[in-house]
């Protein structure tokens, strides 16, 4: 009896458990959308830049909207940084007074390139892949693992 | 009549039985109002339960639906108001009157042998509590909700080894979803009140097991009053009382609109539900590799402290006064959460825009500056081969173009034309400015003076910067040709401009922003960054817009009576139209004309919600104004005075003077 129940238990439970866990690795793909011109934007100086594509969240299909960080070092070298910060996923602003970025959070201070100064954040900004076509600059987003040194892409 | 059906039914199932065991019950030292909480508990849970089953049925547990679903309860289902109102408030409630319980456990001494059980189910209560107190607010895919849960999750992630999968598990992704609502919903609507059930059951079966514990001198304890009617009673009295203050919170301080979640939204400062705010700022304490005690250590040493405190703590004394050690242990304990929940409270960031947090002193608009608007990056020149002159007079007249698109009139006076806030212009290339000046002044303006009010238009691109300078160097009022003079000789420029600027406005549909419902303390805050330096302070400021058919910016309050309607939802398409799509005034030559903040992306549409929820406000239309209530709720409230007093004068009062 108790064998029959425990296969019968394992046979079921662990498609059932399998449901809830498998579908969260399901990565979704973005696409490098185009974020903006490269020539406008001011050298060495972060400007927040956003973009747009078609994207799926299980079964709904939306628009999504993200926003990025971006220091242009010359027409074809930039920094693109995640807007999210490291240390537990909050929106970080840049603080033109103290040339810092600052997340409000946990009070974490990032410099230009993105290396912690101060604050509770345990690695520097995340940067994310971008590519650059006729001056067009193009983005692929990307979240990485909140509040942990290395950066692992979730 | 009844005696045969009783007896019929009692023979097949144990009404009365069960009846007499609920009710029948020795309390050693009779009843007293200090016994009451657990009953209070028990119907503040059970009205939580009432309130959400009734909200599931206008509830939609999708991202895209889920606000919009809770405000058209709140605002639109007759008592919707009353039924949220007391969910939210009977859920504050319950956190204090579980603690003011557990206090009173505690002081009595009663958790000790031979009710471990019941202190031990007592803190899987509390537990419980504390998970619907979290998956709760989420549900509601609010500002507050969305970030206290993000941060929540994230929190997860650091737990040492398992964290990465809880977070993922927790949120049914990689990010904050559809799969992360769905979860929490099932979390907060099924499982978890199945487990408050179960452990309300056998709490309950603990209690009577040993029964009460009564006062703590034994001689008090010699006699027994009984649970009904002396101590049901009580219950019941202050049971209404407590309901009684939550109808009144939901008539006379509404649960907050904060407006739908936004994901993009850096001005909102994501903290935790008032009842973790203890655990959010010890988590400052802890940093580095610490991190993990203050997200996992202290959490489980707290949970930890409570579920063993019978087994550690086995002095058979129960009087508190012979009890020192656990009596400071206990208060230093509720002082420092208490110290630490009114910390969180108060912590702000350190350094904030005023987007970051509404009523910034300062207003600098930091974002104003930093975004690039789709609308005012200019065509690069493509022209190559020019003589310098040619190229300089281009600068000019680019400038001038520059001048106009970036509002910089709304502050700045040039030929008598222009705001007031900022210096008059019209004779810069007199005074003496390097272009490095110049172009520093409006790149970031406080590296020239500290004291700046200027916001800083980092936005703009190097040559659009010398563009601007090499037009305000040409400034030179009463010394020879004024730009304003060039300007009139060369009309050729029109029909450039023309096509700079945005189609005529009010042409494309209403956006989404138009159905959301705003939160106009967030909406102040955008306003102030984005709205304000042509629209004016709260809206009211008639700033100057040369060159449009009446001479100034429109105020927006009071609005235009064609767009104005007390119906909050045709008001918020009127302008929302506006504000997505931009507009361009009447006029030969606008020197100001309104960007497509909708279109250009400059605003999320939550935040174009908030603005607009904002906007109704200073034309004295509430956003979320209810639509269907039912009853007036100060009615509602008079109803519920009166009924309370009609059942203390008839029943309460009578039985306890017989007393």
């Amino acid at each position: 009896m108790g064998i029959v129940s425990a296969v019968i238990s394992l046979l079921l439970g662990i498609p059932f458990v399998a449901a809830l866990i498998a579908p969260t690795y399901r990565r979704s793909q973005s696409p490098y959308a185009k974020a903006g011109e490269v020539g406008p934007l001011p050298k060495e100086q972060p400007v927040s830049l956003r973009f747009q594509f078609q994207g799926t969240d299980a079964f709904l299909r939306q628009t999504e909207t993200h926003e990025v960080w971006v220091v242009k070092h010359s027409d074809s070298d930039l920094t693109v940084f995640s807007p999210i910060c490291t240390h537990l996923g909050c929106h970080y602003d840049w603080l033109p007074s103290a040339n810092e970025f600052i997340c409000p959070c946990h009070n974490s201070y990032f410099s230009i390139t993105g290396q912690v100064l101060a604050g509770p954040a345990p690695r520097p900004l995340d940067t994310l892949p971008y590519r650059i076509e006729n001056g067009v600059l193009y983005v692929k987003w990307e979240r990485f693992q909140a509040g942990i040194p290395e950066k692992i892409l979730v | 009549m009844w005696a045969p059906v009783k007896t019929w039914i009692n023979d097949r199932l144990p009404v009365s039985a069960v009846v007499r065991w609920g009710l029948e019950e020795d309390i050693p030292g009779g009843s007293s109002f200090a016994y009451v909480f657990g009953s209070v508990n028990l119907i503040l849970f059970l009205l939580l339960a009432v309130t959400g089953v009734l909200q599931l049925f206008y509830y939609v547990p999708t991202t895209d639906h889920a606000y919009e679903s809770v405000m058209y309860l709140r605002l639109q289902v007759p008592f919707g108001w009353l039924i949220h109102g007391l969910h939210y408030w009977c859920a504050q409630a319950f956190v204090v009157m579980v603690g003011v319980h557990m206090a009173q456990v505690f002081i009595w001494g009663a958790y000790k042998n031979p009710r471990q059980v019941t202190w031990i189910t007592g803190v899987l209560l509390l537990l419980l509590v504390a998970a619907m107190a979290f998956a709760g607010p989420l549900l509601a895919w609010d500002q507050l909700g969305y970030w206290a849960a993000e941060v929540g999750t994230s929190i997860a992630g650091t737990v040492p080894w398992i964290g990465a999968f809880l977070q993922r598990f927790t949120r049914g992704g990689e990010t904050m979803g559809q799969q992360t609502l769905s979860r929490f919903f099932i979390l907060h609507v099924v499982i978890l009140p199945a487990l408050f059930f179960a452990f309300i059951v056998i709490h309950l079966a603990a209690f009577r097991q040993s029964g009460s514990a009564g006062p703590w001198e034994a001689e008090k304890r010699k006699q027994a009053g009984r649970f009904w009617p002396d101590q049901a009673y009580r219950d019941i009295l202050i049971a209404s009382l407590v309901i009684i203050i939550l109808a009144g919170l939901c008539v006379f301080w509404r649960a907050p609109i904060t407006g739908v979640a936004d994901p993009l939204g850096r001005s909102i400062t994501p903290k935790p539900a008032w009842s973790f705010l203890f655990l959010y700022q010890t988590l400052k304490v802890f940093k580095g590799s610490w991190e993990a005690v203050g997200t996992v250590g202290v959490p489980l040493a707290l949970i930890l402290l409570l579920f063993f405190l019978p087994f550690y703590d086995r002095n058979p004394e129960r009087n508190p006064r012979k009890r020192p050690i656990a009596l400071a242990g206990g208060t230093a304990l509720v002082v420092l959460i208490l110290v630490l929940t009114v910390l969180g409270q108060l912590s702000q960031p350190a350094a904030q825009g005023a987007s970051t947090g509404p009523g910034s002193p300062k207003g600098v608009p930091l974002e104003h500056g930093a975004r690039v608007e789709p609308n005012a990056v200019a065509e690069p020149n493509k022209s190559t081969a020019i003589l310098s002159e040619k190229v300089a007079s281009a600068g000019v007249q680019k400038g001038r173009e520059l001048y106009r698109s970036q509002g910089c009139a709304a502050c700045h006076k040039i030929d008598g034309q222009g705001g007031t806030t900022g210096p008059d212009l019209s004779n810069e290339g007199n005074k003496g400015r390097s272009a490095d000046w110049l172009a520093t002044q409006i790149r970031n303006p406080k590296a020239n003076s500290a004291t700046s009010i200027m916001p800083p238009y980092s936005s703009l691109g190097q040559e659009q910067v010398e563009n601007l300078v090499a037009y305000l160097l040409s400034l030179r009022a009463g010394g020879g040709q004024t730009a304003g003079e060039q300007e009139k000789a060369k009309p050729v420029a029109r029909g450039v401009e023309s096509r700079q600027l945005p189609a005529s406005g009010r042409q494309g549909p209403p956006g989404e922003a138009a159905t959301l419902i705003g939160g106009t303390k967030l909406g102040h805050a955008l306003f102030a960054d984005y709205c304000r330096s042509c629209h004016g302070l709260e809206g009211t400021g008639k700033v100057p817009n040369p060159g449009s058919e009446k001479g100034i910016v429109p105020g927006l309050n009071p609005v235009d009576p064609t767009l104005s309607s007390d119906d909050p939802s045709v008001f918020a398409v009127n302008i929302d139209r506006i504000i997505q799509h931009g507009s361009v005034p009447k006029g030969p030559q606008p020197a100001i004309y309104m960007p497509a903040y909708g279109d250009g992306m400059t605003l999320t549409q939550p935040q174009i919600a908030a603005i607009e929820a904002y906007i109704l406000g200073l034309n004295g239309v509430d956003r979320a104004k209810i639509i269907q209530p039912g009853m007036s709720p100060e009615r509602f409230f008079l109803w519920t005075i009166v009924a309370f007093g009609v059942i203390c004068v008839t029943a309460v009062i009578p039985f306890l003077i017989k007393k």
